[in-house]
């Protein structure tokens, strides 16, 4: 019975993520800016976040980067990733953490000290998954 | 805590099902030992942002009461009660849900804040007492308002680390556990048995041995 709880846990333990990510030129444009999470529950953006971030970004970077942003936790050794291809969530987290944040091989390790602060500042833009 | 072995029967399939289920279990318990830790890290800074919006919206009251305590002084009772009346319209607040490592807290923001900040101050007859009161009321009810979406938050993290606790002390302290000393007990019974195969071969060899020399 303990295996069946846990087996129902794991699976409903990234139910939350989004079915498809949107980007921040289509969130800032909705009256409501929402995604659609994969339990069918509705993950909401707060607009002062978008608006921060769209005060970072260009027309060209607000266009590529998809939102929320994932933080895999238990990918990368003892701490947290975010996976990038275009280079805009380093741009974001860099003016965040004012520090300079590499991307190596489309991802961005995050130490815990630097999670909370960006966690602090983007409540509903970033999501975690759970990863072993 | 002594650990009880529960196997039904001892054979090498039961053992390779065994491992397998020790190595998902284990791989199940640092991934609740990683939620766990994500969602006290989320509890503290919640507890954090309560405390100093507690502080934020106690100082927000103080000043808004004394502001409307002046106001009264000012104008009158009557002619507060008029603006008030002049400004009855409920300000919408939007309920949301958001996501933090599979728990669904809400999210609670203020609508037409400019439509409310109209009506309040743009009656006739007003002053700046009046304009300041409302600018300090509203300053307040957004304040109240982030209390309660952190405070809601702070209960329902709450709960869930108590649940996510509670399945890791039970894979800590009596699934893997369990499961440990089934494996020794399974590879220490088979290792006997080995060893009385081992033994019983010995013995027929040398019987064998014994008649063929008897033979000759």
């Amino acid at each position: 019975m303990f295996e069946t709880c846990l087996k129902n846990d794991l699976k409903t333990l990234n139910a939350h993520l989004p079915r498809k990510r949107k980007t921040l030129t289509e969130l800032l444009e909705e009256g409501h800016p929402h995604v659609e999470c994969g339990d069918g529950s509705t993950h909401f953006f707060k607009k002062k976040e978008l608006e921060y971030l769209s005060e970072i970004l260009n027309n060209t970077e607000k266009q590529m980067l998809l939102l929320p942003i994932i933080i895999e936790v238990g990918s990368a050794e003892g701490g947290m990733a975010v996976r990038s291809k275009t280079g805009v969530e380093a741009k974001i987290f860099s003016r965040i953490l004012e520090m300079p944040m590499t991307c190596t091989s489309d991802m961005i390790p995050i130490y815990r000290p630097q999670l909370q602060v960006l966690r602090n500042v983007l409540k509903t833009s970033t999501q975690y998954v759970f990863t072993t | 805590m002594s650990t009880k072995v529960q196997v039904t029967r001892p054979t090498k399939i039961e053992l390779a099902r065994l491992k397998r289920r020790l190595k998902l279990a284990m791989r199940i318990q640092k991934i609740v030992k990683d939620r766990l830790s994500i969602l006290i890290m989320e509890f503290l800074d919640t507890v954090k942002e309560c405390a100093s919006a507690k502080e934020k919206l106690l100082a927000n009251f103080r000043e808004t009461y004394k502001a409307l305590s002046i106001t009264t002084g000012y104008h009158g009772y009557a002619f507060l009660e008029r603006e008030l009346l002049a400004s009855d319209m409920a300000p919408k607040i939007c309920t949301a849900t958001r996501n933090v490592a599979g728990v669904r807290l809400p999210v609670f923001e203020m609508e037409g804040t400019d439509a409310f900040n109209v009506v309040m101050g743009n009656t006739p007859d007003t002053s700046s007492f009046i304009d300041n009161s409302t600018t300090l009321s509203r300053e307040s009810l957004k304040a109240v308002i982030g209390l309660a979406e952190l405070q809601n938050s702070l209960e329902l993290l709450g709960t869930e680390i108590n649940k996510v606790k509670r399945i890791n002390n039970a894979l800590e302290h009596i699934v893997i556990p369990g499961l440990d000393t089934t494996i020794k007990y399974l590879t220490m019974k088979f290792e006997e048995r080995d060893r009385e195969e081992i033994a019983r071969l010995k013995y027929v060899k040398m019987l064998i041995e014994k008649r063929e020399a008897y033979a000759y």
